[in-house]
């Protein structure tokens, strides 16, 4: 009887999941099979079609345009998720173990932080870095420099700058959530068996928060590596990434065939990324390190 | 209370940080209020002008329109999709669980680029016009897996016995999930919804790829970023910034209010029992 009734609802839950299910493929998964079906076919000026051709891979591995947007982009990216790691970790830390009752207002100043549009942050960053912006006028005012200075702004820094910007507060959350398990206790008893900061942060605090950074690294980089909006405003002729081609093939040059091979390396980019990532805290063994 | 270990390092750090993410957002709302259209010290006067011109600019107001049909739309079609699969996978013992859980997990390690594209190339492809519907449907792909993984962990948590028990008692489902699973999730499911409102608000790239001829709010605030540098932008970026922490404050005090009353409810069942 209770056999029964569980085998039921089980069932009927099925079934109350399946039309987001449905949702889901259709409108993310489908589209995915749509552009790597588009990779593999010709066409310009927003049509497509046949033949089939693999030329547009060629073309999206070979094009030197191609290649240097790519570089940017590994480049930028893993500069950008290792400093926001870099920073988010100290932060997470403080949070969890210094702040006493400072703990809750800091952090909620760091998620309001995030409610700060998209675009407004590029625009916020434009203002201070340009020409003529923020900071050139102070220091001109100040007497330090005769001229602007011209290297603030339009390089691969000044996006660097921008994308942290958006990512530190989403770094800060999810490292402090992983962090919050972590009892005081476990660093009460190294201080006891005399171990100093250094020996507390390599053997106590990293094992334990190997995985969860890794797991911040990897957003950050999807999603500094993958904009395109930021390099527009913020990158020059030399700050653009692999996003600005692809919106160039897709919106501008209809160009759905090549813009769609860069898309798919893109994905495959960040699965073998990720799945590197799985193995190496495998073989080091700190995929899944246990407090007590 | 747990020992404090005071860190003069890593409070430092925490501080640049803090002067870091607000310094820029301090520029862009304080210039939002200059009387003349430079964008950099000196500050030569307060003026409402740019809120003034923002305000009465149509196609701003429109767009802003569109914005939160948009917006509300997501919100209302997260909130019904995203609860039916956290409920419905979290219940389920089904062996094609873990298959329905990946159609709602994989995605977030997706960019919003890929996504855009994606779908644009998909709506070409059979031939659908995009329109504002197709941006509620990108945005709501987009938001689903975020809302999932906030929803499955609050489901998770409600204890099976209170279920069976229901279920022993001869409740239906609906019913169990009216009266035993919502009242429980409820404020969880609702800071989600508020959640995915902010997102699909400021959502840009996505809506970038799939909008046909209207115009979001970003979509003005990217094209005017193209064109004109004075501070109207800092006026709808502030407008922007004091609309979101609203919500976001609406839906905290929310949350404070549900905790608070559930507690004093406990307090009370206790003193039944006594």
């Amino acid at each position: 009887m209770k056999k029964d009734l569980q085998k039921r609802a089980s069932r009927v839950s099925l079934l109350v999941a399946t039309p987001p299910a449905v949702l889901m493929l259709i409108f993310f998964f489908a589209p995915i099979v749509v552009i790597a079906i588009f990779s593999f076919q010709t066409g310009e000026n927003f049509v497509i079609g046949e033949p089939w051709t693999t030329g547009n891979y060629d073309s999206a591995l070979t094009l030197g345009v191609n290649r240097t947007m790519a570089w940017n982009s590994i480049v930028t990216g893993f500069l950008t998720a290792g400093v926001t790691v870099g920073l988010g970790l100290p932060i997470a830390h403080w949070l969890r173990f210094s702040a006493g009752r400072w703990a809750t207002p800091v952090l909620s100043l760091v998620v309001a932080s995030m409610f700060a549009g998209y675009l407004v942050r590029i625009y916020a960053w434009r203002t201070i870095l340009g020409r003529n912006g923020v900071l050139n006028s102070a220091l001109e005012s100040a007497n330090v420099i005769d001229e602007p200075l011209e290297f603030l702004i339009f390089n691969r820094t000044s996006v660097i700058i921008a994308e942290l910007h958006l990512a530190l507060p989403f770094a800060i959350v999810i490292l402090y959530a992983a962090m919050r398990p972590i009892r005081p206790d476990l660093l009460e008893a190294a201080d006891d068996l005399g171990a100093g900061p250094i020996v507390q942060w390599t053997k106590v605090v990293l094992p334990l928060m190997a995985a969860p950074m890794a797991s911040a690294w990897m957003f950050v980089f999807i999603i500094s590596s993958s904009d395109f909006v930021t390099p527009q405003f913020l990158g020059g002729p030399r700050g653009q990434l692999l996003g600005t081609q692809i919106n160039r093939y897709f919106r501008e040059a209809g160009a759905y065939g090549k813009g769609g091979a860069l898309a798919i390396v893109m994905i495959l980019f960040y699965a073998l990324l990720y799945v590197g990532i799985q193995l190496i805290l495998r073989k080091l063994k700190l995929n899944r390190v246990e407090w007590g | 209370m747990e020992q404090q270990r005071p860190n003069r390092l890593t409070g430092f750090i925490t501080l640049c940080a803090l002067v870091f993410l607000f310094a820029p957002l301090v520029v862009v709302v304080l210039f939002s209020f200059h009387s003349t259209n430079a964008l950099t010290p000196p500050f030569e006067g307060f003026s409402l002008r740019w809120y003034d011109e923002v305000l009465s600019d149509r196609t701003i107001r429109e767009a802003l329109l569109t914005s939160l049909k948009i917006a509300s739309l997501t919100s209302l079609a997260t909130l019904l999709c995203g609860t039916a699969a956290a409920y419905g996978i979290t219940r389920t013992q089904a062996r094609v669980r873990g298959l329905y859980a990946s159609l709602f997990v994989i995605p977030i390690a997706m960019p919003a680029l890929i996504l855009g594209v994606a779908l644009r190339s998909f709506y070409v492809d059979r031939g659908i016009s995009l329109s504002t519907t197709t941006v509620v449907i990108a945005h709501t792909v987009f938001v689903i897996p975020l809302f999932y993984v906030v929803a499955q962990t609050a489901l998770g948590r409600i204890e099976v016995a209170q279920l069976e028990a229901a279920a022993d008692l001869g409740a239906p489902p609906w019913y169990r999930f009216r009266r035993v699973i919502l009242p429980e999730v409820l404020p969880v499911l609702l800071a989600g919804a508020a959640m995915a409102f902010v997102i699909s608000f400021d959502e840009f790239i996505v809506t970038f790829f799939v909008i046909g001829n209207d115009s979001t709010l970003p979509m003005v605030i990217f094209s005017r970023l193209r064109r004109v540098i004075d501070p109207s932008i800092n006026a709808i970026s502030s407008l922007l910034l004091f609309l979101n922490l609203t919500i976001w404050l609406i839906a905290l005090l929310y949350s404070l209010r549900v905790q608070r009353r559930r507690r004093l409810d406990q307090l009370a069942q206790k003193e039944d029992v006594l």
